[in-house]
């Protein structure tokens, strides 16, 4: 091979890429509307993103996976989360967790309502950009989707003595062991059902003609949940079986009720 | 030094250095943070700090590819430099820019952009130099009528980065979109046109190094970069799998990025052949050492630990954890790092008029063996929380803080070896501000250059 040669196929070779990488941008462009939903992108989104960029998010979190590696993947956050819960928690990170116990905390950032409602709306937007089926499985920001896989973990405290942080941490205590059967990430069903989206899920069921419970309200319906399990029952091999619920009965003498009205206030905000 | 004007690279080299001296500090702040808690996050936050220590080396290592430049393209011309005063203006604005950029970062600055996080103002200003920088360095070679391989590689891989930094100015409503751009800019600066410019100064040294003959590196220089674009190009699609592009970019990404560390293992045989061929013998040992350095950290670190989690179906896994850390930290270093400091050790005895003959400095030699220790310490350790964060995260569900905390060892090694790393760069600076400078001998005939290689 001679000099010529080799710079023949340097230049050769770096065109040729280069044309099919233009021609592939070409044909993203033609279908990024539908993979993305370009549809739903609205001024509240555009918004939101110009928030989430003014505030540095990407240099402590990821997005799709990219950013840094500091917080967690915040891709699917929204759906796991719900709007009101992120809300909550954008106002007064501290109301939920606790640096001393967690090592981490987000610093308040100091958000107006309106803000915080823009860049709720940006993540709800990125939670349906299809991503090819990234994350293979959810990205928990704490908890587990396995019971028993934090061995050797202290027993969660709560942050702060909103009746949210008191809840989200007794969900993880045992007794009452509720993470030892539920997962709140969506579709991670283990002996019972996920509940993730409860708070939606409840507004739908006591609407629903087969249902005979006592609840007129989401609140009622999660406590009558936890304090008489067999009022309404979920199909499905490992949580029922002859019309009768799987889930122990008892939590109504093993609980106090401040702190029932805790778990509430918690699973309410899974929306 | 054979021409007057190449000592404008000794002004860009003080400003490199120093950088990468802050870019430590940043670095180590960080890696502090991940222990937590953190009593400062009121005033220094996490992305501060972080954005702050990865900007900071952008910047010292393109300041460390123009010195060079301004150090090699006199002397491949056989010029004078067109114009030193307009690269010390050039400097001049470039370093404000810079600075401005940190001081904004601590004052919330920012455009959030990773690694393209500049103000539009500063971006603007880091255009107006580049293309200073490229007026000059076209005019010398320009009123030379003279343009050697070795340099029309450095100098073509520079001139694309400006080119390749435009996407970075350009903003979209939709987020995907901005993603598919901004990896333009990064992806293609740093496994593409960097690489030209990797590729150029590495044939440069070790022409001048081992004496090897210049057509036959030129030769092998052309096959190198040319592969770097063969792979890197449509390799961009590793950064593409799961942020909403066409589902095809998978199989690309897979293919291509398979095809990535033939460039970088190329250098490592290019460096290798050279020295078999020609020999040891300069006496500038200090330079020898970060050249071959480069060439093998390069290929272990962007080739083989690049490899290690750009196939689809390991980085469905590994994306976005602490692994990309791993491969992120050697890559850079091998790649870049180590060829700047090697340009600088390589340029030193003629920055400073010393005798050619006098060999290595001890504190120059400790400043290599700790950074290559260090940074070694901290692949590992990076690659130890990443692969422990993919199985308890990713793999069996444990939520992220839990599983931050269960890891929470291996950030403790890495704040160990780098400390180590950081000692080894304060060594370098050391050696480079105070320890050179007072070692005066005689300035000594350039040794000769075998004519062939001329």
């Amino acid at each position: 091979m001679t000099k010529r040669q080799t710079r023949a196929f340097f230049l050769g070779s770096t065109l040729l890429f280069s044309l099919i990488f233009l021609a592939l941008t070409v044909d993203g462009h033609r279908q990024f509307p539908k993979l993305t939903h370009s549809d739903q992108i609205t001024p509240e989104v555009i918004a939101g993103k110009h928030v989430w960029h003014r505030k540095n998010c990407i240099n402590c979190h990821t997005l799709m996976g990219e950013g840094a590696y500091y917080a967690p993947d915040l891709t699917k956050i929204a759906d796991q989360r719900g709007a009101p819960y992120l809300r909550a928690f954008l106002a007064d990170p501290a109301k939920f967790y606790n640096e001393e116990r967690d090592r981490r905390l987000m610093p308040n950032l100091h958000l107006t309502p309106q803000e915080i409602d823009e860049v709720v709306a940006f993540l709800a937007w990125v939670g349906k950009i299809d991503t090819q089926g990234w994350p293979p499985r959810p990205i928990l920001v704490s908890g587990s989707t396995i019971p028993g896989s934090n061995v050797g973990g202290a027993a969660p405290q709560p942050a702060s003595d909103d009746p949210v942080a008191i809840g989200q941490a007794l969900f993880g205590q045992a007794p009452p062991g509720c993470f030892a059967c539920h997962s709140t990430a969506p579709g991670v069903n283990l002996v019972g059902p996920s509940l993730a989206g409860i708070a939606t899920t409840a507004a739908a069921r006591i609407k629903e003609d087969d249902y005979k419970g006592k609840a007129t309200d989401v609140e009622g319906y999660i406590q009558e949940s936890i304090l008489s399990p067999n009022a309404y029952v979920v199909e499905g091999s490992t949580f029922s079986s002859n019309g009768q619920s799987m889930m122990p009965g008892g939590f109504g003498e093993s609980l106090e009720p401040a702190q029932v009205t805790s778990l509430v206030a918690y699973l309410m905000t899974l929306k | 030094m054979r021409y007057r004007s190449q000592s404008v690279a000794y002004a860009y080299f003080v400003v490199a250095l120093l950088l990468y001296g802050l870019q430590m500090v940043f670095g180590i702040t960080s890696i502090v943070k991940y222990l937590g808690p953190d009593p400062i996050k009121a005033f220094l936050p996490f992305d501060v700090s972080k954005e702050i220590h990865t900007n900071v080396l952008i910047v010292w290592v393109l300041t460390g590819f123009m010195g060079a430049a301004y150090w090699l393209v006199p002397e491949e011309s056989r010029t004078e430099l067109h114009s030193p005063r307009l690269a010390y203006w050039q400097l001049g604005l470039w370093t404000t820019a810079g600075v401005t950029a940190v001081v904004g970062y601590l004052f919330g600055w920012t455009e959030g952009n990773k690694l393209l996080e500049q103000p539009m103002p500063v971006k603007l200003a880091i255009v107006v130099t580049m293309l200073m920088f490229l007026y000059n360095i076209g005019m010398t070679i320009w009123k030379a009528r003279k343009l050697t391989t070795t340099e029309g590689v450095l100098v073509a891989g520079l001139a694309l980065t400006a080119v390749l930094y435009l996407p970075a100015l350009l903003t979209f409503d939709n987020y995907t979109v901005s993603i598919y751009y901004r990896w333009w800019t990064v992806h293609l600066w740093v496994e593409g046109v960097w690489e030209m410019v990797q590729g150029g100064l590495l044939a440069y040294l070790l022409i001048r190094l081992s004496g090897a003959d210049r057509e036959v590196m030129e030769k092998w220089l052309y096959v190198i970069v040319g592969l770097t674009f063969i792979a890197g190009i449509l390799g961009t699609a590793h950064h593409y799998y799961w942020i909403g592009v066409p589902g095809y970019w998978l199989v690309f990404g897979g293919f291509f990025s398979a095809l990535e560390p033939l460039a970088f293992l190329g250098m490592a045989i290019y460096a290798y052949m050279a020295m078999r061929r020609s020999g040891l013998a300069h006496p500038n040992r200090l330079a020898l050492h970060w050249t071959i350095g480069s060439a093998v950290f390069s290929a272990l670190g962007a080739g083989i630990l690049g490899l290690a989690h750009t196939w689809p179906s390991v980085n469905k896994w590994t994306h976005g954890t602490m692994i990309t850390a791993m491969h992120g930290h050697m890559a850079f270093f091998g790649a870049y790092v180590m060829i700047v400091l090697a340009m600088i050790t390589y340029a030193m005895p003629g920055l400073f008029g010393h005798d050619q003959e006098a060999g290595e400095s001890p504190a120059g030699l400790w400043a290599f063996w700790l950074q290559i220790a260090g940074m070694f310490g901290m692949t590992m350790a990076f690659a130890a929380a990443g692969i422990g964060q993919t199985y308890l995260e990713r793999i069996m569900g444990l939520g992220y803080l839990e599983t931050q905390h269960k890891i929470q060892v291996h950030f403790l090694m890495v704040l160990g070896t780098g400390l180590l790393f950081t000692l080894g760069v304060a060594l370098f600076l050391y050696d480079f501000f105070f320890l050179a400078p007072r070692r005066r001998t005689a300035p000594a005939a350039w040794p000769a250059v075998p004519e062939a290689s001329r």
